[in-house]
């Protein structure tokens, strides 16, 4: 069956799709819809939500417009999420090939390096990080990566252990390939999309993990985060929740939409391997 | 301490005198004061150093003005503004070089030793002058103190010094510690910083890093009758959410110093049997200030510090970031000082167009981006208010074609950041009007400061005729010629911009009905409160 299909037949997965899809076009649609800077100051301070149809979200202590910081906002965590996932999994994979494949003391070092980082509870790491360097996107970026590629480096040095027993791998050593070439590009595609049907997973722990620090004051202050939105409404959580709410209910969605999504695709996956 | 923990009971038992309270009418607020009680206070940071004469800062005099008092308090209606504490009375000669203290008899430390004036003389020379972080500069020029008998103390000063000045810095610089605690061994180390030891009416009982600090009365304390309350407990609750809260659940009595975020104060005052208060904070204004690194070129041009000024809307800033709780500014001393105060400088009106065309004669036209050019903006994060006039002001300055780009830092970064390494354009600061300009404003705007010492002039500014004013004002003895000169300051200062003044505020507390004798003095939470008590 085409795994599109059996994709879609999934009600979960088709749920994580839509919601996920729908956070791309917001993503895409913010300049779109709202021109300009979303922190300007468009209206009334504290506006309730659905009072005033020019601002249908309110606004929040500055006036600003809560629905347009929100898809803003969602572009940053998005692409905050997506690019400390690609980050994580790059460097994940590449340390566990390595690992893998070499064998003996390489794998020793790295594996010892994956276990010291591993036993840092990850968001510490990115707090400590981002701390020392200084909030912008690009350090939340790599910080959140920091903490989030000892699994993939795991799940890829598995994979390579039993890969590089093959056939084909005696193959490309007798053929004469330099073995870095038979790591990277015999190798390595083999092992991938165990360490891939982790990316939902990490995703969805970056886009938590960027709110988190956005909530603490660590994020790019010059961007909106959903984070930062949540932190900004804390200050009158009691007379605005919404200020709160709103971003909070957002982030949830996102999270939920990636994780579903994810699960979605690892059903599929699974049920291709136990068919092939 | 199992006294000091809120059991379900107290909880309880609070919750059932709340309802008798809401039941029976109020009679008669204004009773003779009633002894005893317990009261528990928010309090949103644990000071290091509780030494308040080494450390002149309102967190540290929140908890330990119970315990070390000093020579005379601010006061409404007292002569000078001043009301006796240990010192009686006062008096400068005439050619200000020196200042006689008559000391109060009979006043003994929580130890049991006497209070004398060698006390006096110890900690105005070993500490308020070279260790005290405001005194470095009012008692610059104190050479000895005669002690002629036990209770008369003489400063002597090299040069001469108004006394106007001495008496404003009476409050907040003259804490008093106790001699034969400090004299042996290193003043920074000594243990009485964490546990002080003092004349005051509370004595310090104990610290629970995290927890709570326990004050507990002084029996032989000087005031008739006083103290009132037997305990005074500061809750530690650094989450400003949590203070509202703990106030309504009656686990806290009192949240000073604006504990309760402004947002929450309106919903707050309708809750029954707790009051808003804004009165007792008048000695205590903090100014919101954007300091500005005249090293930018730029920034050195004063057209383009004019467009600043008048792309800031201050009453916009009064209204939404401090919700009407603040006043506009008009220049470096607040409306609200009864002595120095002048409404005649420039002044600049909230107008974007005129600061368009100042940028634009300055010759820093648009880009293509609509962009003239970038700043780094660093917003003092000591206030929720200060980082939301940061967020602000980015919006203002790009209305008028400035990007400012937010650089946010934790504290002991951003004093390193604007003080030390210079690493600003603009930045938002809180610096506090403490009654006298010499205290803590003219600091701002002097030049030869050296590098590193925090809310002073680090942006480069050097304006001769300015500093000329600052020194000929510092050594002017005649009252009212003094208070002309710094008239002149306020204008130089306002015309000239070295910084722009944006707003003043002080802070809101928030109390519950029962607490007497509340806010009757300009720095009520940072008082002795030995008149304070608690209705039955």
């Amino acid at each position: 069956m085409n795994p599109l299909r059996r994709f879609f037949r999934t009600p979960e997965a088709v749920a994580g799709a839509i919601i996920l899809a729908a956070l791309c076009a917001m993503a895409l649609a913010a300049p779109l819809f709202f021109p300009g800077d979303p922190q300007a100051i468009a209206g009334p301070a504290l506006l309730p939500p659905f009072q005033d149809w020019s601002l249908p979200l309110g606004t929040d202590r500055l006036g600003r417009d809560v629905l347009a910081e929100l898809f803003h906002g969602a572009r940053t965590s998005l692409a905050v999420g997506l690019a400390a996932a690609a980050t994580a999994l790059a460097v994940g994979a590449i340390v566990g090939t390595v690992a893998g494949f070499a064998g003996g003391g390489v794998d020793e070092v790295l594996m010892r390096i994956t276990d010291a980082f591993q036993t840092v509870p990850s968001f510490l790491l990115a707090l400590a990080f981002v701390s020392v360097v200084g909030p912008s996107l690009g350090v939340v970026v790599a910080a959140i990566a920091l903490g989030a590629w000892t699994g993939p480096a795991r799940v890829a040095r598995a994979e390579v252990l039993s890969i590089r027993e093959r056939d084909f791998v005696a193959g490309a050593r007798v053929i004469g390939m330099h073995p870095l070439e038979i790591a990277f590009r015999e190798v390595l595609p083999n092992a991938l999309p165990p360490v891939l049907a982790l990316s939902s997973v990490i995703v969805a722990a970056a886009i938590l993990t960027e709110a988190a620090l956005s909530f603490l004051g660590l994020g790019d202050p010059n961007r909106v985060t959903w984070g930062g939105m949540i932190a900004e409404g804390r200050a009158v959580l009691r007379t605005a929740p919404f200020l709160s709410i709103i971003p909070g209910v957002a982030l949830v969605l996102t999270v939920l939409g990636v994780y579903l999504a994810g699960e979605g695709v690892v059903e599929t996956t699974a049920v291709r391997r136990s068919l092939s | 301490m199992s006294d000091v923990t809120i059991s379900r009971r107290t909880v309880l038992a609070g919750s059932a005198s709340l309802l008798a309270s809401t039941a029976l009418p109020t009679i008669g607020l204004a009773q003779t004061p009633r002894k005893g009680g317990r009261l528990v206070v928010a309090a949103d940071s644990e000071p290091r150093n509780l030494n308040s004469a080494i450390v002149a800062s309102n967190g540290v005099f929140f908890i330990s003005s119970k315990i070390v008092e000093t020579l005379a308090e601010a006061s409404f209606d007292g002569k000078d503004g001043l009301e006796p504490r240990l010192a009686t009375g006062w008096e400068g000669a005439a050619d200000g070089l020196s200042v006689t203290f008559k000391l109060r008899e009979g006043v003994k430390w929580h130890d049991g030793k006497p209070f004398t004036s060698d006390d006096v003389a110890f900690s105005a020379l070993q500490i308020w002058k070279p260790l005290q972080n405001l005194g470095r500069t009012v008692f610059k020029d104190l050479e000895t103190v005669d002690t002629p008998d036990e209770l008369t103390a003489v400063f002597k000063f090299a040069k001469p010094t108004p006394f106007q000045l001495i008496r404003n810095a009476l409050p907040a610089l003259s804490s008093v510690v106790p001699k034969h605690i400090y004299e042996t061994g290193k003043i920074e180390e000594n243990p009485a910083n964490n546990a002080p030891v003092g004349t005051g009416p509370f004595k310090f009982a104990e610290h629970k890093p995290g927890e709570y600090y326990r004050l507990e009365k002084n029996a032989d304390y000087w005031g008739k009758d006083q103290p009132y309350l037997d305990e005074i407990i500061y809750q530690v609750l650094p989450d400003r959410t949590s203070a509202a809260s703990a106030l309504e659940a009656e686990e806290i009595q009192l949240a000073a110093f604006s504990a309760v975020p402004l947002a929450d104060l309106d919903r707050i005052s309708k809750v029954p049997g707790l009051k808003v208060i804004t009165k007792g904070y008048e000695g205590l204004t903090y100014q919101l200030v954007v300091e500005i690194n005249h090293r930018r070129k730029e920034l050195a041009d004063l057209k383009v510090r004019q467009a600043i000024a008048h792309a800031i809307d201050k009453d916009f800033v009064v209204k939404t970031v401090f919700l009407g709780y603040a006043a506009t500014a008009t220049g470096p001393v607040p409306k609200n000082d009864p002595q120095f105060y002048t409404a005649d400088v420039p002044t600049y009106a909230f107008d974007v167009a005129k600061a368009n065309a100042l940028l634009d004669e300055a010759g820093y036209s648009k880009g293509d981006d609509g962009k003239r050019f970038s700043l780094k903006l660093l917003p003092a994060p000591y206030f929720n208010e200060t980082k939301q006039f940061g967020d602000y002001l980015r919006q203002a300055l790009a209305a008028i074609g400035i990007d400012a780009q937010l650089v946010n830092n934790d504290s002991a970064a951003h004093i390193k950041a604007v003080y030390t390494d210079h690493a600003f354009d603009l930045a938002v600061g809180p610096p506090v009007f403490r009654g006298d300009p010499a205290i803590s404003t003219t600091i701002l705007v002097q030049s030869g400061i050296p590098d590193g010492v925090p809310f002073s002039n680090q942006g480069g500014y050097k304006n001769d005729e300015l500093d000329a004013l600052i020194a000929k004002a510092s050594e002017t003895l005649d009252t009212a010629a003094r208070t002309e000169l710094y008239k002149e300051f306020q204008k130089k200062v306002a015309a000239d911009l070295p910084l722009i003044n944006v707003a003043e505020w002080s802070f809101i507390s928030v109390i519950r009905d029962t607490v007497g004798n509340v806010a009757n003095n300009p720095r009520w939470a940072v008082s002795n409160w030995a008149d304070t008590w608690l209705e039955g």
